[in-house]
């Protein structure tokens, strides 16, 4: 226990250098952009010099980079995200909008790829060398090649519009007035297609990496032993085998969080499901620097808190981590 | 859409008989609009302030247009190209120096409160003239709007401003918001600007970021039976190819602002329950532009730039980038405008090797690699066609020995690179004809514009005989002669060449059979739809 | 040759050879095989395949030659993979050693910057920093490798931490090396195959990365790339779909031998290792 919270503070610390270096690098290069966010407004609307002048003042982008981003530290002790310029709200709120429906999302296709991916796995890696085990890894390799948004055009075209089994898109019916169990219901069916689109392929990571500690963990002592007791080749895999090579796959999910999130920018635009990562290309392709700054500090939140609970879950499960070694 | 038919209308209401015995023009008996129902379509960006009398962009009338009304409406067989909305008469004074309007009486804002002559006044004078984009221009000499009553509002000019270019101005440039509204606070942060109030057949219901936005039945709407729809959800679908997945998967009933991409109308034509339409954007065309950096030393010399015309193949670019939806241009005014357009100009015929000797007269020989020089080529990035045409043009400077290095960015960094750093030699842009050449369109060759300014002349271009006629039209009060001017205005910019005009487009729509009343005026998909209905 | 024998000893890492043997000779003489400007346009537009056999996998939107377009994009798409692997795998390498081997406070600052890179989706930080510096071959690779090169600093850091106790460095700083030689010097050479061990996987996510990146509009559009080739097809998904089928498959099969020839190589490696 006293481990487990020597863990936690040295992460805590650490996180906030991280969350700094964090916000100043993605400031820095967010004012190196050529055009600001007026230029991005002005695109669909044009306009004269004076209105332009006018929309810089309005906005504070003829303060220099220095103030803003002084302000924007300042605020940010208070707990405050600042004002978004394209949706002229509070970010915390446009952001607090999104999040849910990424959260949905991405947990899904976490749930979609490691309980499908180590399951396989444990399928694959029950008999190594098998055709089985030959046939799923290389067909999940392929499923990982395939670019995100084609599989998701794909989904698209094959099943919402050829079959009409699913929603093209987005995340419940619009204005539908659903509540509860129904409304569940509609988001449910609307997520079968991204979901599967992103889970699918991140399958390949966990299930090839449970058939790689499977077949580490045939050859361990405690295995040798279990066979030597005569125990049914099933019971071995579930019981031992399995189990062990749990573990690296425990320490993957945190590290795949990340990457998740990104994946899921290119899928939420393909299926137009309102997250944040289309907020996040909103905010770049809008020049809205506080609002891609409020979503950056979000993920990154969102990406220490999970590689912590799946640390302290690691000490847990096993006691031979140490806390020094798990923040390398 | 006139008068006439509204009164019929109203006469139709009342009696069943007279439904099936008078000689009501055909199409009008063929198309009995239904009441009710939802109409879905797809929207594929989401403009943050829905305020036309603010910004008046087509991306915002698409929404907004719907709830908040202009004076006067484009119209197909209207005179003048108008039909009346919140205004029922205009008149210019013979001086240039007033214009009276006549407003519509009965008319109430979705609160319930009254509309007046002062909502115009403070509209004009409080918006449209401080703050709008493009009533900055028009309205730069308002100096009053008298009300002598609550019909009548008389706007007033500091200058002679000619009658013709308000009332071209009024379709786009005159939507009237409620005083009682945007009297209080900053007009820029009032919260109507995010939940539009209007007269509109439609009022705004709600938004959801990334998901729709939802428009509700004005039941108290001025033209009675109007409107025949009970809601309007315009659904966010933001990548380009799935409105055409979302058409055919029956999930919404119209794209519109060619949402379906053009290489896919041939097939969705052929899908059953879909129909194609071309028509209703006549009064919103955009023009394939390339501009041109003429501080570049080549780009300065005219050779180059008609040789760079030369090179270009016109009918190449209708037929493939576009499909045949679009037109070839002759200069800047484009061939479907009523008033203006003249086809009397210099002409550029696609000539590779006429292109080539041009460029060699210049004095620019081709070196042994077989090029002369090279451009950095800006396309802008707005539309897929932009882009594409970006692709072919390079090509095609190839072929004239001039080495293009296309240079792609993103929205913000395009009009930064184009219109404040001038950081392009060539660039392709879309600027939008709005019906009269001093709205937007003489502002891409007229010198003296300060940096910044998007969509204007920022090639730094300079005609002193150009900018004087510029003026003069501006200031001629004389419809006719007024007319003249602008072909003569053609004339010089086709022989000269500050920018090449390449095609016009206008956007198609892809709906569902069932939509009724599509297309029926010039600028149908920004109108307020009132009459717009679905068959069950 | 017995190493190359045992790599080749599974039907897997054989493809995966195949596969990447084929892409290096179609990128090797797509410039002979198609000489001119494989963006030049050369037939009607939208030609189906297989119709005319001077264009035998037809044309694209604007009539150009989607063969000489599909060689030419292997030669980007490989460049585009192996730079940005390089890239990622040297900064990587460099932060890793300068880290381990240095320890304390340089070992904290780089490894929280390293922390700070990781906490960013990298995706979202390709993204944003093409959109700002504007999309051209070399900025997509920066940001690739920008986006990549944690992975290798981890290990590098890891391998080089128990490396620098060994007898050979101790007899370095004996002799009075100066410490940054000895880190890259002696240190780093030996920390380097469990880095490279990573190439297959960055060179995979760099093909892939490029690829997303063109799908949102941020390719390079003076050169031909399958991921450009895929984005611009997908407009047309139904009306041609061999538009974005063909570079698509390409794309599919490369990534896919690039990591079954990488996993050959871990393997026959870690078999020898084994077996020594």
């Amino acid at each position: 226990m006293t481990r487990a919270l020597r863990l936690l503070r040295r992460r805590l610390v650490g996180s906030v250098f991280v969350l700094l270096i964090v916000v100043i690098g993605s400031f820095l290069l967010l004012e190196a952009a050529p055009g600001d966010a007026v230029d991005a407004y002005i695109v669909s609307t044009g306009g004269d010099a004076g209105m332009i002048e006018l929309l810089r003042h309005r906005w504070g982008l003829d303060q220099s980079e220095l103030t803003r981003l002084a302000n924007y530290l300042w605020a940010l002790l208070h707990l405050d995200l600042g004002q978004s310029v394209t949706f002229s709200r509070p970010i915390r709120d446009v952001i607090l909008e999104r999040l849910p429906t990424t959260l949905i999302l991405m947990g899904s296709a976490t749930a979609l790829s490691f309980g499908l991916g180590s399951a396989l796995g444990i399928y694959a890696g029950a008999r190594p060398g098998s055709f089985r085990d030959r046939f799923l890894s290389v067909g999940s390799l392929a499923l990982y090649a395939v670019p995100g948004f084609w599989l998701g055009l794909v989904l698209i075209v094959v099943f919402a519009v050829d079959l009409r089994w699913l929603p093209i898109g987005g995340i419940e019916t619009i204005a539908s007035a659903k509540t509860g169990f129904s409304r569940a219901a509609d988001i449910a069916t609307h997520l079968v297609l991204p979901v599967s689109a992103l889970g699918f392929i991140y399958l390949a990571l966990y299930l090839r990496m449970m058939r790689a500690s499977m077949a580490e963990a045939w050859r361990q002592d405690f295995v040798l032993a279990a066979r030597a007791r005569g125990l049914t080749r099933g019971r071995i895999v579930l019981a031992h085998v399995a189990r062990n090579a749990l573990l690296p796959l425990v320490t993957m999910l945190g590290l795949q969080s990340a990457q998740m999130l990104g994946g899921s920018v290119v899928i939420e635009s393909v299926f137009a499901v309102p997250g944040l990562g289309r907020l996040a290309q909103e905010a770049v392709a809008g020049r809205d620097t506080p609002l891609l700054l409020g979503i950056i500090l979000v993920s990154a939140v969102l990406v220490i808190v999970i590689n912590l609970l799946v640390d302290l879950a690691y000490a847990f499960l096993d006691p031979r981590v140490g806390a020094g070694e798990a923040s390398a | 859409m006139s008068e006439l038919t509204i009164s019929r209308r109203g006469l139709l209401a009342g009696s069943a008989l007279l439904w099936a015995s008078t000689a009501l023009p055909a199409i009008a008996f063929a198309q009995t609009p239904k009441k009710g129902g939802r109409l879905v379509l797809a929207a594929d960006s989401e403009p943050r302030n829905l305020n036309p009398a603010i910004v008046a962009s087509n991306g915002v009338f698409f929404i907004s247009s719907k709830i908040v009304e202009t004076l006067a409406e484009a119209s197909f067989d209207g005179k003048d190209g108008l039909e009346p909305r919140l205004a029922l008469s205009w008149e210019g004074a013979a001086d240039g120096l007033s214009v009276t309007f006549k407003l519509r009486d009965g008319v109430k804002w979705h609160d319930g409160k009254p509309f007046t002559s002062a909502d115009v006044a403070f509209s004009a004078l409080q918006i449209w003239k401080p703050l709008q984009n493009l009533g900055r221009t028009v309205f730069k000499d308002l100096e009053a709007v008298d009300t002598p009553d609550e019909l009548t509002a008389v706007f007033k000019f500091a200058k002679p401003t000619p009658f013709q270019l308000i009332r071209n101005a009024l379709p786009a440039l005159s939507s009237v918001v409620p005083k009682h509204l945007y009297e209080v606070g900053k007009i820029e942060d009032n919260p109507a600007n995010n939940a539009p109030v209007g007269t509109g057949p439609f009022k705004f219901a709600e938004y959801k970021a990334g998901q729709y936005y939802r428009l509700t039945r004005n039941d108290a709407y001025w033209s009675k039976d109007e409107p025949y729809l009970d809601e309007i959800v315009y659904q966010v679908l933001p990548d380009r190819t799935s409105a055409a997945a979302a058409l055919e998967a029956e999930e919404i009933q119209l794209a519109a602002f060619s949402a379906v991409p053009l290489a896919d109308l041939d097939r969705i034509s052929k899908v059953p329950g879909l129909k194609v339409i071309t028509k209703g954007y006549e009064g919103l065309t955009y023009q394939l532009v390339v501009e041109i950096n003429h501080r570049r030393k080549e780009l300065a010399d005219l050779k180059v730039r008609q040789a760079i015309a030369h090179a270009i193949d016109k009918d190449f670019v209708v037929r493939t980038i576009f499909l045949g939806y679009a037109a070839t241009a002759t200069g800047p005014v484009p061939k479907n405008d009523p008033q203006f357009y003249t086809a009397d100009v210099p002409t550029y015929p696609f000539d590779v090797a006429k292109a080539n000797a041009l460029l060699d007269e210049a004095g620019y020989k081709r070196a042994d690699d077989g090029k002369r020089f090279a451009l950095k080529l800006l396309p802008a990035p707005y539309f897929n066609e932009t882009k594409q045409f970006g692709d072919y043009l390079r090509q095609a400077l190839a072929a004239i020995g001039i080495d293009a290095q296309i240079v792609n960015n993103d929205s913000a960094a395009h009009i930064k690179a184009v219109y404040t750093d001038h950081a392009f030699d060539l660039a392709v842009g879309p600027p939008v004809f709005r019906g009269d050449p001093a709205i937007s369109t003489t502002i891409l060759v007229q010198s003296g514009i300060p940096d910044g300014v998007p969509f204007s002349n920022q090639g730094g271009y300079k005609n002193a005989d150009l900018d004087a006629l510029i003026v003069k039209a501006s200031e001629t009060l004389d419809a006719a002669a007024r007319t003249e001017l602008y072909k003569e205005f053609q004339k010089k910019v086709a022989a000269d060449l500050p920018l090449i005009n390449v095609a016009e487009w206008s956007f198609i729509s892809v709906a569902r059979d069932t939509v009724g009343n599509i297309a029926n005026n010039p600028r149908w998909a920004v109108s307020n739809w009132a009459d717009t209905y679905l068959e069950s | 040759m017995s190493r190359l024998r045992r790599f080749l000893s599974t039907p897997e890492a054989v493809a995966g050879a195949l596969i990447l043997a084929l892409l290096a000779v179609m990128a090797l003489v797509a410039p002979l095989l198609f000489s001119g400007d494989p963006q030049a346009i050369a037939g009607p537009a939208l030609q189906p395949p297989f119709q005319d056999w001077s264009l035998p996998l037809g044309t694209d939107r604007l009539g150009r030659d989607v063969l000489a377009e599909l060689f030419h994009g292997a030669r980007t798409s490989l460049a585009v993979g192996l730079a940005a692997a390089a890239a990622a795998l040297l900064i990587g390498a460099v932060v890793g050693t300068l880290a381990g081997f240095a320890g304390g406070l340089v070992d904290e600052v780089l490894m929280r910057v390293t922390d700070a890179f990781q906490t960013v989706p990298s995706f979202l930080l390709a993204l944003a920093f093409v959109s700002i510096v504007g999309p051209s071959l070399g900025v997509v690779v920066a940001a690739i490798a920008l986006s990549a090169w944690t992975g290798p600093a981890r290990v590098a850091r890891a391998e080089v931490l128990s490396i620098r106790e060994r007898d050979y460095v101790a007899g370095a700083r004996v002799i009075g090396m100066h410490p940054l030689e000895i880190a890259f010097r002696e240190v780093l050479p030996n920390a380097l195959p469990p880095v490279l061990a990573l190439s297959s996987v960055i060179v995979a996510a760099a093909i892939l990365t490029e690829a997303a990146l063109s799908f949102l509009g941020l390719g390079d559009p003076n050169r031909v790339t399958w991921g450009g080739m895929i984005a611009e097809g997908r407009t047309v998904l139904r009306t041609a779909p061999f538009l974005s089928i063909v570079p698509g498959v390409a794309l599919v099969l490369t990534v896919l031998g690039v990591y079954l020839a990488g996993e050959g190589v871990v393997e026959s490696t870690a078999v020898r290792r084994s077996l020594s």
